[in-house]
């Protein structure tokens, strides 16, 4: 059947754990493609023939049903590609500008191209914010509470908060502080 | 000094400020420490939390953590201590103590500026007279002023009339001293508890409209841990628990069920009548009712007799022994669903009228049911945990968490753990009784847990040797059946520290007097027998009646305390 191969590509990507990518499948995309070519070439002779011909008009409705066929598969395979890529997208923001060896001998070349221009470009735009630059791949979601529950698991001695007061973080105590100043330590 | 109006007295004081909260080792304290917390969270108020074992640890924390701070909370230690005294606090620190722990040290109730005590209206004190109790120095330092400021030629020629005057004042403040001393003795004689601090708390966080279900639920577990380890008597828990239900039909009252279905997953507290069954729910009941100390001195289990009695009793309900011996939740539903109705009706005709208790269970999603009882039970456990690895902060951290619904799997675990310690005080009882080991010293009852006992290392924990005593006397009581003995109280010795050779010593007040006022008059007995022989005993924990003595000087101390009691 018409479309069979472009679904599957989709249902492939769709099937993937979350968080993971599959590779990148040429086979399929190949086959669609060429399915494609084969039923632009039939639409092709079919238009081109002689209007006057006998059964013309019963020409038209296959004419029209390849062509959904066509706008179909072409759609999958945007979509599949367009998935593909905000995957990547996230993974950028998630292990930053390396990716772990996995992943990327999943992305075909021109996947790989893409991460690196992104990349690139996500780059340079956290150097030109701020004076020093500002990596937004940090702290992603706003904090639901300024202050964090601190349970001390060694001793660490006198902490000095920004306001001067000291805190004595010894083994077993908890105390209640500014998020702010805890990350810093 | 007491403070009348908590909101504005305390909780407007420390707006803004860092606090340090200072928590005993018990599960009062927690559900308190619990409380406060959430409503900290809820204004952001810096704290710093630290545990605390014993009047040492109080004043090694205190003095670490009270850098920069003005405010101190207490939770249930401190109010039967000269707190000034012991800590020596800068002037500008003040202490909040919310202890329920009774008679409160006479310095700390009319100290105004540093100290205050925050404890429900509804409590009653019976505080000596200012006057009868403090001294007034200054008064007198100023008639001594007003003398020497005479011309020295009047002085001679009423020479007379001022040493009359002197001797006069010698005498009355030496009587003046001896009514003290009585006074004192009066007031300091018994130890008791007060309103459990969870409940204050609750209280606090009720006038700030902050109260919510779990902090109604920390509440209930504090006041029947009271219950439990008999701390506080029936009739003050009957009343407590109708003020608390009055909190929670407000929580729970949803209309019509069917119209506004509620979430299976959210908090749903109600009212029940509970069985004094432990942990019933979470074990079979025959196991259950093997181990809880009124049915087991009720039907007097170890004995053969008591035995046949327990069969006969479940025979006299109905449910085939298969199935009392299954654990509870697999029991078939027809039984377990009536089960409370058929022991209730049985338990009267075999002399356990007292069998249920109001109570509260908790129910939050499919799975997690629990009866305030099972959840006291296992917090205490948890707190007691005898495993070695892990040191007192440790569990205290441990069963802080197991409290909050995120850890739940916690307190599972302190269910298993209170088997375990039930299962060990019942082998003790039975073995202590078997061998005759409970030996009546005149004026009071004795029993020593030998070192190296199985179980020793259970009875090393305050809380269960106590818990171990209570079911020792009530089961000696019952199965003697003297009426000598009934009104005898009873001192438990387990060994603490074998390595130091070290002793908790612990009292535990006659039966009657447990039952009805929960006073304990070990405190000064002990303290009085110590100083007498001048054995060497280490008065630490918040409960005057739990002493470590050395092992050495036991028999010392005992002679001292039999002829102080006589």
């Amino acid at each position: 059947m018409y479309g069979d191969k472009a679904l599957e590509l989709i249902m492939e990507l769709k099937r993937a754990a979350e968080g993971s990518l599959p590779a990148y499948n040429e086979d399929g995309v190949r086959q669609v493609l060429e399915e494609m070519s084969v039923l632009y070439d039939q639409n092709q002779a079919d238009v081109l023939q002689e209007p006057s011909m006998t059964g013309g008009e019963s020409l038209i409705s296959a004419v029209q049903f390849r062509h959904t066929c066509l706008e179909r598969n072409q759609r999958c395979l945007l979509a599949y590609l367009h998935n593909r890529m905000e995957m990547i997208k996230t993974m950028r923001w998630e292990f930053g500008s390396v990716l772990p060896p996995d992943i990327k001998n999943n992305m075909s070349e021109q996947e790989s191209q893409w991460f690196n221009r992104y990349s690139k470009s996500l780059a340079s735009y956290m150097r030109s914010l701020g004076e020093e630059g500002l990596d937004l791949t940090q702290d992603r979601k706003p904090p639901k509470n300024l202050f964090i529950q601190v349970r001390c698991l060694m001793d660490y001695g006198e902490f000095e908060t920004e306001d001067g007061t000291l805190v004595v973080l010894k083994k077993n105590s908890q105390h209640f502080l500014l998020r702010s100043q805890c990350d810093l330590c | 000094m007491l403070i009348s109006d908590i909101r504005l007295q305390f909780y407007d004081k420390i707006l803004n400020k860092r606090v340090l909260l200072l928590v005993s080792h018990d599960v009062d304290a927690l559900c308190a420490c619990k409380i406060l917390q959430s409503l900290f969270h809820c204004d952001h108020i810096q704290y710093t939390i630290v545990a605390v074992t014993g009047k040492q640890d109080l004043e090694r924390a205190y003095l670490e953590h009270s850098d920069q701070l003005e405010f101190v909370v207490l939770i249930n230690c401190g109010a039967n201590l000269d707190l000034l005294d012991l800590l020596q606090p800068e002037e500008n620190v003040t202490f909040f103590v919310c202890d329920s722990h009774r008679p409160v040290h006479v310095h700390n109730v009319f100290n105004t500026n540093q100290i205050k005590l925050l404890v429900n209206s509804g409590d009653e004190f019976n505080f000596p007279a200012f006057e009868d109790v403090i001294h007034n120095e200054h008064s007198d330092d100023d008639d001594s002023g007003n003398e020497s400021d005479e011309p020295s030629g009047k002085r001679r020629r009423f020479d007379e009339e001022t040493l009359e005057r002197k001797m006069e004042k010698r005498r009355k403040r030496r009587e003046w001293h001896e009514n003290k001393e009585k006074i004192m003795y009066e007031y300091e004689e018994f130890s008791y508890h007060g309103t459990a601090a969870s409940l204050v708390m609750y209280d606090l966080a009720w006038k700030l409209s902050q109260d919510t279900n779990d902090l109604l639920w920390w509440a209930i577990t504090a006041l029947t841990n009271q219950l439990i380890a008999k701390k506080i008597d029936r009739e003050k828990y009957v009343s407590d628990v109708t003020e608390l239900n009055r909190h929670v039909s407000r929580h729970n009252h949803r209309g019509n069920e069917e119209e506004n279905p509620l979430s299976v997953n959210s908090m749903k507290v109600s009212f029940v009548p509970e069985l004094q069954l432990t942990l019933y729910k979470h074990w079979s009941l025959f196991e259950s009712m093997k181990h809880s100390s009124y049915t087991a001195c009720t039907l007097k289990l170890w004995t053969l007799k008591g035995q046949k009695k327990l069969h006969e009793f479940l025979a006299d309900m109905g449910l085939p022994l298969t199935q009392s011996k299954q654990k509870f939740t697999a029991m078939d539903k027809d039984f377990k669903d009536n089960v409370k109705d058929w022991v209730e009706t049985s338990a009267k005709k075999f002399g356990l009228e007292n069998i249920s208790v109001p109570s509260f269970q908790v129910q939050f999603g499919f799975k997690h049911k629990f009866c305030a009882f099972d959840v006291a039970f296992s917090v205490d456990s948890l707190l007691e945990s005898v495993s070695n690895s892990k040191s007192a902060e440790e569990r205290f951290m441990e069963a802080l968490d197991c409290l909050s619904r995120k850890y739940i799997s916690k307190l599972e675990d302190g269910v298993e753990l209170c088997k375990q310690q039930m299962m060990g005080v019942v082998n003790q009882v039975q073995t202590l009784l078997d061998m005759k080991k409970v030996v009546s010293a005149g004026p009071f009852l004795y029993a020593f847990i030998p070192d190296g006992t199985p179980d020793s290392k259970f009875f090393s924990r305050p809380n269960c040797l106590m818990l171990l005593g209570r079911f020792l006397l009530e089961a000696y009581v019952k199965l003697y059946n003297r009426r000598r003995s009934r009104n005898l109280p009873l001192v438990v010795t387990a060994p603490f520290d074998t390595a130091d050779g070290t002793s908790l010593v612990v009292g535990i007040p006659p039966l009657p007097e447990l039952e009805q006022a929960s006073r304990n008059f070990f405190g000064k007995a002990f303290e009085q027998a110590a100083s007498k022989t001048g054995s060497r005993t280490l008065h630490d924990h918040f409960e005057p009646s739990v002493v470590v003595l050395k092992t050495e000087d036991r028999s010392k101390f005992f002679d001292a305390l039999i002829s102080l009691l006589q």
